[in-house]
């Protein structure tokens, strides 16, 4: 009974307490903020320790939701995207490569029009099958109408004559071979010689008349005396001029306009003069030159 | 059979010599897979299998070379019926013997290359041996050697049983 009574005064006080606590926090709103604010400080110090805790440990579970147990998709993620960066790399390979052989074409396109020969254009699609010949093998053969003795060039400049066809594909001898010769023209000074390979790779001009005043730097070009090749195209610039004492000739050395090495696309020259018209003009400008002093 | 097998291989070396060797090539020259293919049947399968292929595969780098049309049919058919000569001799064929074989007909096969070419004078015919010559030959006998050690077994059990079966 004692008991009964005391939980019950208690409780009375407790309900009086919370009345007076309201009737201060409405009737006295500023000073009873005050006193919260007094007595919220120690308690939030107090609270923040299991706070932190409680955060850290949060940031724990975040951190192993995301780097591991979410990580799988991630890893897939990167997997793919390296894939695409791969994927992109060999793109961009393929489109640099496209644009590259399109202004290859470009070029030559821009070279078939212009020229008054008729050709057929031919890709380089390997090198003499021995080391003794300087040769590479066109894409293009008989079917195509290439046949031997025909002349090959490049924008640039000449590159050899054919000399051996079968259906499909036909061999090329290189300027620089020595078994090669093509008639050649000085453009400076209008002398004629031979254009001959030489065992070093390079070709030499030689039949260059004593008296002829080439010098390095000096242009060479086709003379259009062999039916290969129409007149005034790029062979090389003279490097180096000998001139033997009891010599009948002189000879120079050639360095070709054309990266040999190089070769991906070429022009076949099926006829060096497209029509009788072009040839014709060409005999009046020769015999025009000729009239000149 | 073994002349379409012959063929058949003659057709994946001859494209190989001309598209793809340039890549392994020193000092520009590439080693002649068709000799070292052509002596290497001839060593171990006979001169006649020798002269078969080497004939095979000269036909078909003639037709790919600036060449005239009869110097790799005589250099590689000669080649391998030499090879097939020098293996009937020998009654242990070593990577050694090997090289020095390939050596020897390789030398002997650009000799007829340089001769074709008709070289104008003595210092050509030397600037020809040590520029393309003598590398090619060292380089179709490591070529050689090297097929050899890594299909000798195969090589040497075929050789034991056919002469086994003789």
């Amino acid at each position: 009974m004692a008991i009964s009574r005391s939980t019950y005064g208690t409780r009375r006080l407790a309900i009086v307490l919370f009345a007076l606590l309201l009737a201060a926090l409405f009737l006295l709103p500023s000073q009873s903020q005050g006193l919260l604010q007094y007595v919220g400080g120690p308690l939030g110090q107090i609270l923040s320790l299991p706070l932190a805790a409680f955060s850290s440990l949060d940031h724990g579970i975040s951190e192993t939701w995301d780097g591991y147990l979410a990580l799988q998709g991630v890893r897939e993620e990167n997997r793919q995207l390296r894939r695409d960066i791969e994927w992109l790399k060999g793109q961009n390979n393929q489109l640099r490569d496209s644009v590259t052989a399109t202004q290859r074409y470009e070029t030559l396109l821009n070279f078939k029009q212009q020229s008054s020969s008729r050709t057929v254009a031919a890709q380089v699609i390997g090198r003499d099958a021995t080391n003794w010949y300087r040769g590479v093998i066109l894409n293009k053969g008989e079917s195509d109408g290439v046949r031997p003795e025909m002349g090959v060039v490049t924008p640039a400049g000449v590159v050899g004559r054919i000399v051996k066809t079968n259906s499909t594909s036909s061999v090329v001898l290189l300027v620089t071979d020595p078994n090669n010769a093509i008639a050649g023209l000085v453009q400076r000074t209008r002398d004629e010689g031979i254009v001959e390979g030489t065992s070093h790779g390079r070709a030499r001009l030689k039949y260059i008349p004593l008296l002829s005043r080439v010098q390095p730097g000096d242009r060479v070009v086709t003379s259009g005396l062999t039916g290969a090749f129409p007149r005034g195209l790029a062979i090389g610039g003279l490097t180096q001029v000998e001139k033997s004492e009891g010599d009948l000739f002189q000879s120079a050395e050639i360095q070709p306009e054309v990266d040999l090495s190089k070769l991906d696309e070429v022009l076949v020259i099926t006829a060096p003069y497209e029509d009788a018209d072009a040839a014709q003009k060409l005999l009046q400008e020769i015999h025009g030159d000729r009239k000149k002093p | 059979m073994k002349f379409l097998l012959y063929t058949l291989l003659a057709l994946v070396v001859v494209p190989l010599q001309t598209t793809l060797l340039h890549y392994v090539s020193i000092l520009g020259v590439r080693p002649d897979l068709g000799l070292v293919a052509a002596c290497l049947v001839g060593f171990l399968g006979g001169e006649l299998d020798g002269l078969i292929l080497g004939l095979i595969l000269g036909c078909f780098q003639d037709m790919l070379s600036a060449g005239d049309l009869w110097i790799n049919v005589v250099t590689k058919g000669g080649a391998g019926f030499l090879a097939g000569l020098a293996g009937r001799h020998m009654a242990h064929i070593t990577p050694a013997v090997l090289t020095v074989g390939l050596v020897i007909i390789s030398c002997l096969s650009s000799g007829v290359f340089l001769y074709a070419m008709n070289p104008a004078s003595i210092d050509e015919i030397w600037m020809g041996v040590r520029s393309t010559v003598l590398v090619q030959a060292g380089f179709d006998a490591a070529i050689g050697a090297g097929l050899y050690l890594v299909f000798r077994r195969r090589w040497s059990d075929d050789r034991m049983v056919t002469e086994g079966a003789l």
